[in-house]
């Protein structure tokens, strides 16, 4: 038996007993950016592939989500900074060794790309706005026209966006719940599921609905083998891994993790998903809803459960 | 640095050298004692210790750090600049020792060897405090210093070298 205690004190605020550096609005975030990219991601592969007349919501009235989850997002993760005066110094450097560094380089990019997408259809979308301007309409046209090339550079950015919303918390070895490689996939996949899910929610027509229903449970059988393949590697890891492990079956986070991620999250929507292909009347926004509130609380559970795990103490 | 865990009383006065001379603020520390027991009576180990920032040579803090605040000096000690410092935790995160906090004015504080009085030529406020005289600090580059011969002739270890970080602080056993 080992026994270990602090003899001259130590209670540092958010780092004694565990730690509570990074709040909700880094697991908001996680989620946000994730969706984000789900949603650019599907947006440029149908422009790419020349869609865009069949699947209308996802190109135009979707659109709107990512610049506003991004910002939300974004504010978010400057609210949880502890020294925010100081962002500007993220971009007076390129770290590649630092997941946030490359990160914070793909949101500068993505973020204006996505209000210039969205300001593409703006006539469309907002018919009764007056661009009151000749170069807004000169500029939208022209933005119409170079859609195709902004798709071309936001499919690439939408998977990097969403392999560093994992990467992020794989990156740190001192914490081995997040520290595998599996994460990064698993985010992307979970960010593209809750992408696909927004889709559904706002599509006016059955075709992309059910398009998209076929998506997301294709997305949802993948994540739920990555979650698998996540677990096996932990439940074969080190020590630290397997106590890490032990959070999620049979710990604290057992409850949450299998009840709300794992069933209602992922299981019930793909059971329900699968009958809609099949079929059956299915009300969509049911499975989309769960998909969304599971992306959530996965990203809520890894954040929390992840700073619990540690080397020492 | 090289601690005797052999000639440590764990007295705490490291720690409270530490808060004076680096003005901690209060309810944080940069060096903590630990006591680990092993074992059950009648077969009962005692173990104590000062810990601290281990300086690691690959130090994850550094690595993580997105704007490049954390960094490595020459001679291996392991800085954080106050001004590039985001508080954006990430260092902390990274740290297996968890050695790292967020000072109250917002940027990430550590251990710094107490570069300023190194740079006097002085020793670290808690290796000069030691009252047992537990803790040395040297160049470990040196073959013929204190800090290396006494790694050369006693058993020693470091802390979590699972973690895969080389700790430069090293403990004798």
């Amino acid at each position: 038996m080992q026994e270990e205690l602090f003899t001259s004190g130590r209670h540092i605020p958010n780092i004694d007993p565990s730690l509570e550096i990074w709040h909700w609005p880094i697991s908001l975030y996680l989620f946000l950016g994730g969706l984000a990219a789900g949603i650019l991601f599907f947006m440029g592969l149908i422009t790419v592939l020349g869609k865009e007349k069949e699947y209308p919501t996802t190109v135009k009235y979707a659109s709107i989500v990512p610049p506003i989850a991004l910002s939300v997002g974004l504010l978010a993760l400057v609210y949880d900074l502890t020294h925010p005066l100081y962002t500007w110094q993220l971009y007076t450097t390129v770290r590649l060794e630092s997941p946030m560094s490359w990160g914070a380089w793909v949101l500068l990019i993505t973020t204006p790309l996505s209000f210039l997408w969205v300001f593409s259809n703006c006539s469309e979308l907002f018919p009764k706005w007056n661009l009151k301007f000749d170069f807004l309409k000169k500029f939208e046209s022209f933005l119409k026209q170079n859609r195709k090339t902004m798709a071309y550079a936001l499919i690439p950015l939408a998977i990097v966006l969403g392999v560093y919303t994992g990467i992020l918390l794989s990156a740190f070895n001192a914490r081995p719940l997040w520290n595998n490689a599996i994460l990064g996939p698993l985010f992307l996949t979970s960010g593209l599921s809750t992408g696909a899910a927004t889709i559904i929610l706002l599509s006016k027509t059955a075709k992309e609905r059910h398009l998209f229903g076929k998506i997301d449970l294709a997305l949802i059988v993948i994540e739920l083998g990555l979650i698998v393949h996540m677990l096996m590697g932990m439940y074969a890891g080190s020590q630290v891994q397997l106590e890490a492990m032990q959070l999620l079956i049979g710990g604290e986070f057992t409850v949450p993790f299998f009840g709300f991620v794992i069933i209602l999250g992922l299981i019930i929507p793909g059971i329900l998903e699968l009958l809609e292909v099949k079929g059956y009347k299915i009300p969509v926004a049911v499975p989309a809803l769960l998909v969304l509130i599971g992306g959530l609380l996965f990203r809520f559970i890894m954040v929390e459960a992840g700073q619990i795990t540690r080397f020492l103490y | 640095m090289v601690i005797d865990t052999l000639k440590c009383v764990g007295c705490s006065d490291c720690v409270v050298a530490c808060q004076t001379e680096n003005n901690v603020p209060i309810g944080y520390c940069r060096d903590w004692i630990t006591e680990t027991v092993d074992g059950s009576y009648p077969n009962i180990e005692l173990e104590l210790k000062s810990e601290r920032c281990n300086h690691c040579e690959n130090a994850p803090c550094v690595r993580c750090c997105p704007t490049g605040a954390s960094h490595i000096v020459e001679g291996g000690i392991v800085l954080v600049t106050p001004n590039e410092c985001i508080g954006c935790g990430a260092c902390i995160e990274s740290c297996p020792y968890d050695a790292r906090y967020q000072h109250p004015d917002g940027y990430v504080d550590k251990c710094t060897f107490c570069q300023h009085r190194l740079k006097k030529g002085e020793l670290p406020a808690c290796v000069s405090v030691c009252p047992t005289k537990c803790m040395y600090f040297g160049d470990l580059d040196n073959p013929n210093s204190e800090v290396s011969r006494l790694l050369k002739n006693r058993k020693y270890k470091t802390l979590a070298p699972e973690a895969g970080t080389k700790p430069h602080v090293y403990y004798l056993i």
